[in-house]
């Protein structure tokens, strides 16, 4: 089967730096997927590769089997049917709404881009406001006209460059949900930047970690998080401690909580020192635990706490408790380990 | 916290005319000085005078009867070849023949007065009709120029360098020397073609920069939400980055357009006969020296300060939709 979007080992380089470094990634089907990083991880750079902005020195992009770059070569972007809905939105500001809509239908038969444009003011929810002009709308109802513009000439696949991270958190969240379920109704897939994981997990299917022009893994965002392949991704998606830990035997690993089976075909030999990552939800608030730990910091989370805890040997420990069990700075509670695949990585 | 008490204005305003007042006394007194003698009536004649015209007998004849009183007479000519009388008017105080006269082909009857041109308005049209066709063309020249600045071909590049940087570097009266007695002996180009030319080359330099600016000053998140929309690059320059960057030039380009208007006056060293060239011209005759020069310059600052309120009025317009 033609995969629907394949980058193969791309290389750009902004001399004399590398900005992106054999990245490999394959959408298979239409989908929505996203490129999460911290600023400067070159995912930008990436985004703007695929839309035909940035030429490769190395490897190969190809839509639905079609080739868009290769090294000297750059099909024009005007050329791809790929979207763009930038961070700054770019609209025309010397265009009304409706006209930035029809901006991308030229060529099309005059009752037809006037079908078009109603359409998609509907499905934007502007239908009112398409004779105002980009200065006259807030915030929100800008990113709405850059979506409907940028879906307007029927892309095959949508780009979006923190396209949200203008707003405030709660209209962002609602935005991303409404912006993921216009494209899988109009069947275009969509690939999201962006460096908040919140917005990656409420968008994609899909993620791509990013840093320093890698990319350190694709995958599900329960997977980015359950399973992460990299010390730098365990780190970079949600919170977690490394708790020190040592390799008993083939599948036995020994941490100061107790010892715990490893996963099947995880290459550790015994003696190997290791780091077991605990996330706050593998730590169980347990009073009948033998366990003990001290609480050195507290955050009240609304439905939980997040307790930051100190072990015997001194290594930090973070817990998720429900907020009713309300203990105070300096207490010792009594936890216990519930993790049901665990993580490791080797120390150097 | 009291609010800032705003300090009066009137001491100010009155320091201002107060000033104005003695810079015009003190033009007076030196006026006085050098014993210069105002001879104002005589400037309104420049821009519009009365002329005699001679009104002649149309065929040869006998001067059959005069009649109409007042200001005009009309002469009633009978041809020596028979037929109906013939009618010459002529104003009263002209008046050559009388009743009985016989009179040849062409002979004077009379003169009409005329309102004719003057000079100063003839040179002011010359003024306003080149700046127009050179500011017209160096736009074209600036546009096309400023465009090939930002290509990535570097002949159209080098060449947009060379010619700004040619024109910029050297002074206008020396280009319209060259254009004139270089050029338009080559080319065999008329004065005013050379004129014109030379204004347009030279303005053409200066646009060419503003217009480069101005596309600069574009985001390059506007041209490439264009091209993803399905636009080539020609496209998007025409239907985005231009009508955008027109409205930031309009501003710089008002002052060029208005420098245009006053660097105009240099042509008149090739003989062309613009308004700085007719007040020179007056004033071998009229000895009114003073009086011309301020004149002169008092139509160019008309001329600069219309075009300059036309085009804030424009910029006002297109900055709406900001």
């Amino acid at each position: 089967m033609i995969p629907f979007l394949e980058l193969n080992a791309i290389d750009i380089v902004y001399p004399p730096k590398r900005v992106v470094q054999a990245v490999s990634l394959c959408m298979e089907n239409i989908g929505i997927s996203c490129l999460l990083g911290p600023s400067g991880c070159g995912k930008t750079t990436l985004l703007r590769a695929i839309a035909g902005f940035e030429p490769l020195q190395q490897g190969l992009i190809s839509l639905e089997g079609a080739e868009l770059s290769r090294p000297g070569w750059t099909l024009p972007p005007e050329q791809r049917r790929i979207g763009l809905m930038f961070q700054d939105l770019a609209l025309f500001p010397h265009l009304s709404v409706a006209d930035n809509l029809a901006f991308g239908l030229r060529g099309w038969k005059r009752s037809e881009r006037r079908a078009r444009v109603n359409e998609l003011l509907r499905l934007v929810g502007l239908a009112d406001l398409a004779q105002r002009y980009p200065h006259q709308l807030s915030g929100g109802q800008q990113q709405r006209v850059a979506l409907a513009r940028a879906l307007a000439p029927r892309p095959r696949l949508l780009l979006l460059d923190e396209p949200f991270s203008s707003l405030d958190v709660t209209l962002r969240e609602d935005l991303a949900r409404e912006v993921r379920g216009i494209l899988l109704r109009e069947g275009i897939g969509g690939l999201l930047v962006s460096h908040d994981q919140f917005e990656a997990f409420a968008f994609a299917d899909q993620i791509g970690v990013l840093r320093e022009g890698r990319l350190l893994q694709w995958d599900s965002a329960y997977h980015l998080y359950h399973r992460p392949a990299d010390r730098f991704v365990a780190d970079f998606i949600g919170q977690g401690v490394l708790l020190p830990g040592r390799v008993v035997a083939k599948d036995r690993v020994w941490t100061e909580l107790g010892e715990m089976d490893l996963p099947p075909l995880t290459d550790a030999t015994p003696d190997d020192a290791v780091d077991i990552l605990v996330r706050p939800d593998d730590v169980v608030h347990d009073d009948s635990s033998i366990l003990q730990a001290e609480i050195v910091e507290r955050a009240f989370r609304g439905a939980e706490f997040l307790y930051t805890l100190r072990l015997p040997s001194g290594a930090r420990l973070l817990c998720l408790a429900p907020s009713h069990h309300n203990h105070v700075l300096g207490q010792r509670i009594g936890i216990r380990l519930d993790i049901d695949h665990v993580v490791l990585f080797r120390r150097d | 916290m009291p609010l800032k008490k705003r300090s009066p204005q009137w001491p100010w305003q009155g320091l201002l005319v107060l000033i104005l007042v003695g810079m015009a006394a003190g033009l007076w007194f030196a006026t006085q000085r050098v014993h210069y003698e105002w001879r104002w009536e005589r400037v309104p004649q420049y821009f519009l005078y009365q002329a005699d015209e001679p009104q002649v007998a149309p065929a040869a004849g006998t001067v059959q009867a005069i009649h109409g009183d007042g200001a005009t007479r009309t002469v009633d000519i009978a041809p020596a070849t028979g037929g109906a009388p013939l009618q010459v008017t002529v104003a009263s105080s002209s008046l050559q023949v009388k009743v009985g006269d016989t009179v040849a082909a062409d002979d004077d009857i009379g003169t009409t007065p005329h309102w004719r041109i003057g000079p100063l308005t003839q040179g002011l049209w010359i003024t306003i009709w080149l700046s127009f066709v050179s500011g017209f063309i160096g736009l074209i020249i600036g546009l096309i120029t400023g465009l090939c600045r930002l290509s990535p071909n570097p002949t159209l590049r080098g060449l947009a360098v060379l010619y700004i940087e040619l024109i910029r570097g050297t002074p206008l009266l020396v280009q319209i020397f060259i254009f004139y007695f270089f050029i338009g002996t080559v080319l065999n180009l008329d004065r005013i073609v050379a004129g014109v030319g030379a204004l347009a080359l030279f303005a053409g330099a200066y646009i060419a920069e503003i217009v480069r600016a101005g596309i600069q000053s574009i985001p390059r998140g506007q041209s490439e939400a264009a091209r993803s929309l399905g636009m080539s690059s020609t496209e998007t320059m025409l239907h985005i980055v231009l009508p955008q960057a027109f409205k930031r030039v309009l501003p710089p380009l008002a002052g060029q357009f208005i420098s245009l208007i006053k660097d105009s006056s240099l042509v008149s060293v090739i003989a062309i006969t613009d308004l700085t060239k007719s007040g020179r011209e007056i004033i071998t005759s009229s000895f009114a020296t003073f009086e011309i020069w301020f004149t002169v310059a008092l139509l160019y600052l008309l001329v600069t300060s219309v075009l300059s309120q036309l085009l804030f009025w424009l910029e006002r317009r297109f900055a709406r939709s900001d």
